[in-house]
């Protein structure tokens, strides 16, 4: 070969090895995402990504399918269809401030979790060209949307975001956020969809900052129907000014006190005279404690898709008497054979439904009743509200095995703007009350029907064993023992100081 | 430059002190307060029973406190102090009084004994002997033991996947909203130190079937015998192996 051809041969050489590793660079190591994919993310999505997992059947909100390339958590403009790849690693990901919060680490309120102690740097790369490559998606063409001309969340901002929400977000979010719309909403795979209850911001998939829900807004979510607040073409096209607006705005509703944390115990608070038969006033001297609510998915007819995700309670007493408030928010209030009920429900509409379970006596502390109704062994009183009124009281030894229980139980629900409030009213077993003045705690479960999703019998949602706690206040305040702490040293100091100067007067 | 007997004092005990905190801190691992609270009570009394041993050194520990109240060159500091000391004891009685009400502990053995003998399925199993009929495939045809597997996984995502979750780590989608929450399979804490025989125990059997020193009602844990089959939960328990990558714990052979 010359000298000519050397050259020639090296410059090709090193171009074709230029672009080859150009290639593999930019869409990744293919066969080797598949292998992630294959270990860990075919159960739901399936093995040739069409979502039709084993599991998903299962799941609410289904898995994605990814052969369609919809994807509905993206930063890209509503005209482009392929999501940035941070888009894709936060998908997978998860969103890490999650992680110090009780609750999800993935898309928030999905069985997605957040894979980022499971899938290191190089195979997210490599997962995220195998997920391209079964929609043929390439590179995304448009760069993701500005998110910096921030309009920061001022009272104005909040303001003028909640005359805009008013317009165009409470038909389908509620007048209050908490997603009871006036629309039954589908996705694009058929499945049925409930828009997000804002004032739980963390069950937002992908973020609940006022940036994300800016995203959300201007970009949509692909697949939902909830559109693109940027698309000029849309009688409902925002601008950009308004959209932070509105995403201030969604932010400001959040709703503290309705997120589920560690605490187990329900702390009641004694009155004098007669407990209340409605929410009001009275209540604001207790606090409330949230639990998250999982599907009955153990016995007899299972719930896969339910609506409800938490549950917010808390407990009045008095010599005689316990009182329970508690509220959950649910899209809709459940009246069998009412038209717009109908037109918004699942299926064929049911009563909405609450119930709180107790042992139906007490044990040692290791000696609960299982909580899924009890057993023969180890009974549990059930108390049960409907909203066509009827109240129940339950002693169930087991499913199978449900008779008339001894209490006296009275209550009486309101539905307002997407929020169920019931107040439960019954006497005090005698083994709580004679526990209360040294302070007790009973085991309790609650349970929820929402009606209009079809929730009936065994069909509900629920929580684990909690307790609420009854104390009848002997206790000293806190305030009372920091100044006796003070009061005592300070008397300490003063002694010792006293018999110092008598030591050095000598 | 000699450091001050009271200096040395409040240095080794702060050192101390740091030493068993680090563990919470830094692995976010912490050391349970009261045993915290014995191990500095030891501290304490060991580094002034040392620092007291003669009287010199006593002395020397103790005269910066009494010069203190007693020298009247140092009444500002005193003053400073005789302020400072009561408002901190106030603090901590509020901080002791003011916890809130803490639900009964739970003194369950998360792990008990199984029972000797297992009704299930129509026959009675003998725990102590009971291996995974499905176990010898793996050496034996690899092909067939991937299949079980694979069932096994299928079996794992319709119905456990709920609560212990995609990762196999105990937080699936619901799992928050049981009490206590489900126990992971990743990691080396649970099914790396049971035996294949153990886990299917507690899966046919479930939370109503643990022996009372486990708490059966502290578990959400259904009893599947009614809902899969005998060999279905052997396929799951091959499965939970496989994908986490750990090993039943042997049996120890004795008599063989």
């Amino acid at each position: 070969m010359t000298y000519r051809g050397w050259i020639i041969g090296g410059a090709f050489s090193l171009v074709t090895s230029i672009l080859l590793s150009a290639t593999a660079l930019a869409f990744g190591d293919v066969g080797r995402g598949k292998a992630v994919y294959e270990k860990h993310c075919q159960y739901c999505h399936g093995r040739d990504g069409a979502g039709d997992g084993p599991a998903a059947g299962f799941l609410n909100p289904p898995p994605r399918d990814f052969t369609l390339g919809t994807y509905k958590w993206k930063t890209t403009p509503f005209d482009e269809m392929t999501p940035s790849d941070d888009d894709f690693v936060r998908m997978i990901n998860g969103w890490a401030s999650h992680n110090a919060v009780p609750g999800w680490d993935g898309l928030n309120d999905t069985s997605m979790p957040g894979w980022s102690d499971v899938i290191g740097d190089n195979d997210i790369k490599a997962v995220i060209a195998y997920l391209k490559n079964l929609s043929g998606l390439e590179a995304p063409v448009k760069p993701p949307i500005d998110m910096k001309a921030k309009v920061a969340p001022s009272k104005e901002s909040i303001e003028r975001g909640k005359k805009i929400f008013a317009d165009v977000c409470s038909e389908c979010h509620g007048d209050e956020g908490r997603g009871d719309g006036r629309k039954k909403l589908k996705d694009d795979w058929g499945a049925r969809t409930w828009p997000r209850d804002l004032t739980k911001p963390w069950t937002f998939r992908a973020g609940s900052a006022p940036v994300d829900i800016y995203a959300r807004v201007t970009v949509g979510i692909p697949g939902t129907q909830m559109p693109s607040f940027a698309d000029p073409q849309s009688k409902k096209a925002l601008s950009d000014e308004a959209r932070w607006d509105v995403a201030n705005y969604a932010a400001s509703l959040v709703a503290p006190y309705k997120k589920p944390g560690e605490g187990t115990v329900i702390k009641a608070v004694k009155v004098e005279g007669a407990l209340p038969d409605a929410p009001g006033a009275q209540w604001n001297r207790a606090a409330f404690e949230s639990f998250y609510l999982a599907p009955q998915m153990i016995e007899g007819e299972r719930l896969f898709t339910p609506t409800l995700n938490s549950v917010s309670v808390k407990a009045l007493f008095n010599d005689t008497e316990i009182a329970f408030l508690v509220e959950w928010d649910d899209p809709t209030e459940s009246v069998p054979g009412d038209e717009s009920v109908m037109a918004l429900s699942a299926g064929e509409v049911f009563l909405d439904k609450a119930a709180i379970e107790f042992p139906a006596s007490l044990g040692r502390a290791d000696e609960r009743p299982y909580f899924g109704m009890g057993s023969d062994a180890r009974p549990v009183d059930i108390w049960l509200w409907q909203n066509d009124g009827a109240v129940r009281s339950i002693r169930a030894r087991g499913t199978a095995s449900v008779e008339d229980g001894p209490d006296k139980v009275r209550a009486k629900g309101a539905y307002e703007k997407g929020a169920w409030r019931v107040v439960f009213k019954g006497a005090l077993k005698r083994e709580w009350k004679d526990g209360a003045s040294e302070g007790i705690f009973v085991p309790v479960a609650f349970g929820l029907w929402d009606g209009s999703n079809g929730d009936k019998g065994a069909k509900h949602t629920m929580t684990g064993w909690n307790y609420f706690a009854l104390n009848e206040g002997g206790g000293v305040s806190p305030y009372i023992w920091a100044i006796g702490a003070v009061v005592v040293v300070f008397i300490l100091e003063l002694l010792w100081f006293r018999g110092a100067r008598r030591g050095r007067d000598r | 430059m000699r450091i001050p007997k009271l200096a040395q004092f409040i240095i080794i005990v702060a050192v101390l002190y740091a030493l068993l905190k680090a563990p919470g801190v830094f692995l976010g691992k912490p050391i349970p307060e009261s045993l915290i609270f014995m191990y500095m009570v030891l501290v304490v009394a060991t580094v002034l029973l040392v620092m007291t041993s003669t009287d010199e050194s006593a002395e020397e520990l103790f005269s910066p406190i009494r010069a203190l109240v007693q020298d009247p060159k140092k009444a500002f500091a005193r003053n400073i102090v005789f302020v400072i000391a009561p408002l901190v004891a106030g603090y901590i009685a509020y901080g002791l009084s003011s916890k809130g009400m803490e639900p009964p502990a739970e003194l369950r053995s998360i792990h008990p004994a199984p029972l000797s003998k297992m009704a299930a399925y129509g026959k009675r199993f003998d725990m102590a002997t009971l291996e995974n009929p499905l176990r010898a495939t793996e050496t034996e045809d690899k092909e067939i033991f991937n299949a079980y597997v694979a069932e096994g996984a299928g079996i794992y995502f319709k119905n456990c996947f709920f609560c212990h979750g995609g990762k196999l780590d105990g937080r699936g989608h619901y799992a928050h909203a049981l009490t206590p929450r489900p126990l992971p399979f990743k990691g080396r804490d649970t099914i790396a130190q049971l035996s294949e025989s153990y886990v299917f125990w507690r899966v046919v059997k479930g939370g109503p079937g643990l022996p009372s020193e486990g708490g059966p009602a502290d578990s959400s844990m259904p009893a599947w015998e009614d809902k899969l089959t005998e060999e279905e939960v052997w396929k799951v328990v091959l499965f939970l192996y496989d994908f986490t990558g750990n090993r039943p714990r042997e049996r120890a052979r004795e008599g063989k």
